[in-house]
């Protein structure tokens, strides 16, 4: 008779999940699941809404990552207008994505990730955590603040605040950028520079310890999907983006699979199927059908999948990163890697586009009515890339949305990620910390954005259950 | 004047769960002035242990699922050494002042105000019994300022 180890909830990510591991009656581990238990129903919630208040209410989404809705609702919103954005609105637009990559992911390594990059996954819990990491390492906790600070502060210029600002809209954005708040993005790079360059020095210095997680970690073929800038000189070379561009599919051996896709033909490439166990959809690849079609978004897909990031500091890093290994980077470890890389490029790339000519322009949105019924806007988030789809009635009112988020287009690679954790690292029928923690730290690489919104005083962190044949309680473990 | 930070955190479109932007909205009107900070977020995250590193009052205001919904109350909180595993999930109110403390060497006084939640539910609006106690809330933080106010001034001239 089977036996079931459950992990409810996984702690350290973003939303409301948990974790199974069935195991055989050798008591070794025949599966394992990721479910999603947080039911938001936002595509159903927003049906009957104008489409102009489609920005803001999807932003709602996420604490985290509410730029990246913002980018992709107001992107959506543009097609049903049918309208091209100023160019130095669809600029403003990319500062702020950019500046919402940097803060989220400073989140995910620093706040999220740091205490088991620091301390092993077979450190001491008491100390395996953000305190911990301000005792041990006051130098990384501080860059962690400052960094996440420098995307936030561009969000809270740019957008008049941190958390859900309201400042893209259908046509464009706003408000124009002012010169002086151009000059104090401008002298905040250097320090961020600073930092990440030596937080990346840290974490090169580290790596080798953690040979074992970056073999067994969600290390496994599969193809890898973003968005890439074309070179505008016509070179065939495509580079990293965050904001606009063409869709790409590699395999995992880094051949184009498919290229030059435009994302408005997502549906063409990408399906969407539902597991009874879990909230979260799992999409897949059509052409490999389901389960097969697995593939992984975010900052390692992003970084397998380009010619090169495109600015000076971060070529050097991604050249020194993909020579991890030849071909693409498989172990969904080196998530951490990438987006420190990602976060250097971020910054480097916000500093680029203030000092074009035509930033300071005062033409930043454009008007129209509602031209089209279908509206698909396309960004790439923190975590991966992002769909906002929507059709509307001839009175501008919502008739249907559908959503794709990062964490969903990772669902299934997450689970194989667990699966081949799990199998690795668990034994027997008694919970241990380092094994649990290995098997939550490889979901912490992907960083899933479960859609954290309703929170309150008076819930359980962690509790853990190993149920036994019959059902009985064989072991358990609270965290508070 | 003290430097005072309110931080009404929740989100406005489940249901009660927005009470806390609420309150701050209505506070704003009320106390506005350069030394009272009013923030109005999704969750409580890192960054903001340095807002609260540079205040002398610190209030959060956030929904509970405990009590009878409508009921509220008000504690007074500082770090106690203990770490939520949730960690940057979200922090707690405690939590969040632990990580001011160790990170600004700043403790500021702080106080928690809970209100007791009826739905989660998805919705921009509140339930009627939880609108109700807002004008009191909003009342009773005023206040708590002006008094913490009188009392910084009070121990800095004695």
């Amino acid at each position: 008779m089977p036996k079931e180890i459950l992990i409810d909830p996984v702690t350290r990510i973003e939303g409301h999940s948990k974790i199974t591991i069935q195991l055989n009656d050798s008591g070794e581990v025949e599966d394992a699941r990721f479910h999603v238990t947080q039911f938001r129903g936002f595509e159903k919630f927003c049906e009957g809404r104008p489409f102009t208040e489609m920005p803001s209410l999807t932003a709602r989404i996420c604490g985290i990552c509410p730029v990246s809705h913002l980018i992709a609702s107001a992107k959506a919103c543009d097609a049903l207008l049918a309208v091209r954005i100023p160019p130095t609105a669809a600029k403003l637009r990319q500062i702020m994505n950019l500046a919402q990559v940097v803060q989220s992911h400073a989140l995910s390594f620093f706040h999220l990730s740091s205490p088991d990059l620091l301390f092993g996954m077979d450190g001491d819990p008491a100390k395996r955590n953000i305190l911990g990491v301000v005792e041990a390492h006051p130098t990384l906790a501080r860059d962690g603040i400052a960094l996440r600070k420098f995307g936030q502060e561009i969000i809270a210029l740019l957008g008049g605040k941190r958390i859900h600002p309201a400042w893209a809209v259908p046509g464009g954005v706003s408000e124009p950028l002012t010169e002086d708040k151009r000059e104090k993005i401008l002298a905040s790079v250097p320090e961020a520079l600073l930092l990440i360059e030596r937080t990346l020095s840290w974490f090169k210095g580290v790596l080798e310890q953690f040979r074992e997680e970056i073999r067994m970690f969600g290390n496994f073929p599969s193809m890898f999907m973003a968005l890439v800038t074309p070179h505008p000189n016509g070179i065939h070379q495509a580079f990293l983006e965050h904001y606009d561009g063409v869709l790409r599919f590699v395999d995992a051996a880094g051949n184009i699979v498919l290229d030059q896709v435009d994302p408005l033909r997502y549906q063409d490439y990408i399906a969407e199927s539902v597991e009874p166990s879990s909230y979260l959809k799992s999409p897949y690849f059509k052409a490999q059908g389901y389960p097969d079609g697995i593939y992984r978004v975010g900052p390692l897909a992003r970084l397998n999948i380009i010619d090169r990031c495109g600015t000076p500091r971060a070529d050097q890093e991604w050249t020194e990163f993909r020579a991890l290994r030849r071909g693409v980077i498989l172990s969904s470890f080196h998530q951490h890697y990438a987006r420190l890389v990602e976060i250097l490029y971020g910054i480097e790339r916000i500093e680029q586009i203030l000092n074009e000519p035509d930033i300071l322009d005062q033409h930043v949105r454009a008007f129209a009515e509602p031209n089209q019924f279908e509206g698909i806007g396309v960004a790439e988030a923190p975590r991966g890339t992002l769909f906002h789809h929507y059709q509307i009635d001839e009175n501008g009112l919502i008739k249907s949305v559908n959503l794709i988020i990062a964490t969903g287009h990772n669902n299934l690679a997450m689970n194989r990620s667990v699966k081949q954790v799990a199998q690795h690292y668990v034994k027997g029928s008694h919970l241990q910390e380092g094994m649990l923690n290995r098997v939550e730290a490889v979901i912490r690489c992907f960083d899933p954005c479960l859609s954290c919104s309703t929170h309150a005083i008076g819930r359980m962190p962690l509790h853990i259950q190993l149920i036994g044949p019959e059902g009985e309680l064989l072991d358990e473990v609270k965290r508070n | 004047m003290a430097r005072t930070l309110v931080i009404g955190y929740g989100n406005p479109l489940r249901g009660d769960d927005g009470l806390g932007w609420r309150i701050v909205d209505r506070l704003a009107k009320m106390v506005a002035g350069e030394k009272t900070k009013i923030l109005a977020v999704h969750q409580l995250t890192p960054e903001l242990a340095e807002p609260i590193s540079a205040s002398d009052l610190v209030i959060f205001v956030d929904a509970s699922y405990q009590g009878e919904p409508g009921s509220w109350r008000c504690e007074a909180i500082a770090p106690n050494g203990e770490v939520s595993n949730a960690l940057a999930h979200y922090f707690t109110p405690v939590g969040l002042l632990g990580y001011a403390d160790a990170l600004f060497r700043a403790r500021p006084r702080s106080l928690l105000i809970s209100v007791a939640a009826l739905s989660f539910d998805c919705s921009d609006q509140l339930s009627s019994n939880i609108e109700a106690v807002i004008p009191d809330i909003v009342q009773y933080i005023g206040t708590q300022i002006s008094w913490f106010s009188q009392i910084s001034a009070h121990s800095a001239v004695t």
